[in-house]
């Protein structure tokens, strides 16, 4: 995939760039929410 | 020569505004210890990124992608996961309202607070203030090296600068100026990171034919002369994963993956900032930004690391490692020989960024731990928080500058800056991740479960270190002397063990020790100081 052979390679990008989207998602679901004592 | 002064000067200008600007805006400890409790969610997100991200990872540890392959970006995919997602969902949300419910400005206070124990502090404060100087000093060497190799002032002189200006922002800004400082740093950092992927795939043909020629280049004339050395320690290609259980695979795996990526749950510097925003609506904004953010610093760095071998092999024949010099000078080198002369420039000030940010806060750490935590409510001496943090900082930053000028004459074949970086994180992750877990989600968790497992994690990993991983107990030197080897597993049955990292073996032992304590001392625990929700209240 994308030039690369080794599928533990392009696993590890696919996990960073997944990982980043949960981020993103979980910002934009939780952005009003909890908004103190 | 010219553009690099006025950029330099500009960065310099900005940085002495937000310096008076905090100078100003902070009026008693909490401003300068915590910024007033009422940081922007953006300013957070880029303050924790950019204090997590410094020269370490990207000279450093993009160094190391230069010389073992793409297999770091594991550490990218943990960094977001772990360093981020989990780190500010998990733990973020609970330290900030612990933080704030129990009135605490560092993590040993959070510690000392929730378990009602007076010695917790003094301990993790004085084991904080000894060994984070590690840490500060591979952040140091990071950016002298790369500023003397630019400039042509010798080491001394650049480490000279470097640690004056940190020292002069520290302490007069307090907390506020350095996270107004680091938003500003790290939204240079982002732009030019950005730039840096997109240039280097542009020069290279594209990504798919970039990759592919990193992929070939094992089998190119000259090569497998030049990587005799690291096939022989398990190395497969710059796009593979070295072979399970050889010594490039346990470095890559336990080292710089496991160390780095479970040691940033627990590191003081970054835990407070979880307590400098208002609620918990601004933790999870700040993930969003948080994640892209590390995605575009390790994944940049750690990409642009390896295929920096195409870029070295087709220009002069040599793979990255031999024609930089060093494991360190990869990322330097390479952009001062393939990108644009401007761009050196910009990079300067993008490292000078990156250090200084990650600089500030570990000094400012330095400072409370041995300041407050350790003198003012440990030793209880009768002086003013503030005074007693600065006269701290400024004794971390000078450790600091001294192990930085130390670890300048250690061979420049050892990844240097990364094994420093990996080994502050491991300690932290051994000695302060459970009782950091307990004291945020078990309610009735005892003091003693908690001293247990402090003291576990962090014995069993300084005598890993010193004693057992070859790596690190050969530069500290306190082996060779006692028993003069290495390692004192070395020529032995278990000498795989000397290739396997400290975190490995002490992080668990401090998991089994919490646990085997916690059911020990149950009943004893004080359950009184957990956060209590909002809905809970409501019962």
């Amino acid at each position: 995939m994308f030039g690369l052979p080794d599928p533990s390679i392009w696993l590890a990008y696919l996990l960073c760039i997944g990982s980043t989207v949960l981020c993103v998602v979980y910002g934009v679901l939780n952005w009003n929410r909890d908004g103190d004592k | 020569m010219t553009y690099i002064f006025i950029s330099l000067a500009a960065y310099a200008l900005i940085m002495v505004l937000f310096g008076y600007i905090g100078y100003k805006k902070t009026k008693d400890s909490s401003d300068y210890l915590l910024a007033g409790k009422e940081m922007h969610p953006i300013v957070m997100a880029l303050s924790y990124g950019a204090t997590f991200i410094s020269t370490s990872a990207i000279v450093g540890f993009g160094g190391a992608a230069g010389q073992f392959g793409l297999g770091l970006i594991w550490l990218t995919a943990l960094n977001i996961l772990v360093g981020v997602f989990i780190a500010f969902v998990v733990f973020g949300k609970k330290t900030r309202e612990l933080g704030h419910r129990l009135g605490t400005s560092t993590m040993p206070e959070l510690f000392a607070r929730r378990f009602n124990s007076g010695f917790m502090q003094g301990y993790s404060g004085l084991l904080i203030f000894v060994f984070m100087p590690i840490y500060a000093s591979a952040v140091l060497k990071g950016i002298v090296d790369y500023v003397s190799n630019y400039t042509g002032l010798s080491f001394g002189t650049v480490l000279i600068i470097v640690s004056v200006l940190t020292a002069v922002f520290v302490v007069t800004g307090g907390l506020k100026g350095i996270m107004y400082a680091d938003a500003f740093q790290g939204s240079l950092m982002f732009a030019g990171m950005a730039f840096l992927i997109i240039y280097t795939y542009a020069m290279l043909g594209g990504v798919t034919r970039a990759n592919e020629a990193l992929a070939s280049l094992p089998t190119m004339p000259g090569v497998a002369e030049q990587t005799a050395n690291l096939v022989k320690g398990g190395f497969a290609g710059w796009t593979s994963m070295p072979s399970t259980g050889s010594p490039v695979w346990w470095n890559i795996v336990t080292t710089l993956v496991a160390g780095v990526g479970i040691g940033a749950l627990a590191q003081p510097q970054l835990s407070v900032k979880f307590m400098t925003v208002k609620s918990n609506r601004d933790i999870s904004r700040a993930v969003l930004s948080g994640g892209i953010f590390i995605l575009f610093m390790t994944g940049v760095a750690f990409t642009v690391g390896a295929l920096s071998n195409v870029a070295f092999y087709d220009a002069t024949g040599k793979i990255a490692i031999d024609a930089a010099g060093s494991n360190d000078g990869i990322i330097p080198v390479f952009i001062k020989e393939f990108l644009p002369d401007w761009f050196g420039g910009v990079f300067l000030i993008i490292l000078i960024a990156a250090a200084v940010s990650t600089l500030n806060a570990l000094v400012h750490t330095m400072g409370t731990a041995l300041g407050r935590d350790f003198l003012r409510q440990s030793l209880k001496l009768k002086a003013e928080t503030i005074t007693l943090t600065r006269i701290s900082m400024l004794i971390g930053l000078l450790l600091s500058v001294v192990l930085a000028w130390l670890s300048s004459k250690l061979d420049v074949s050892m990844a240097i800056i990364a094994i420093g970086t990996s080994m502050f994180f491991g300690l932290c992750a051994a000695t302060f991740l459970p009782t950091y877990f307990a004291a945020l989600y078990i309610k009735r968790f005892p003091k003693k479960a908690a001293l247990t497992s402090m003291i576990t994690g962090s014995v069993s990993s300084l005598f890993w270190l010193m004693f057992v991983q070859e790596k690190t107990a050969g530069s500290l030197q306190i082996c060779k002397l006692l028993f003069n080897t290495t390692s004192i597993v070395k020529d032995t049955a278990l000498h795989t063990l000397s290739m396997v990292d400290a975190i490995i073996v002490a992080l668990p032992l401090s998991i089994v020790a919490a646990v085997v304590a916690g059911l020990a001392f149950a009943g004893e625990g004080e359950g009184a100081k957990l956060p209590v929700t909002s809905a809970e209240q409501a019962k």
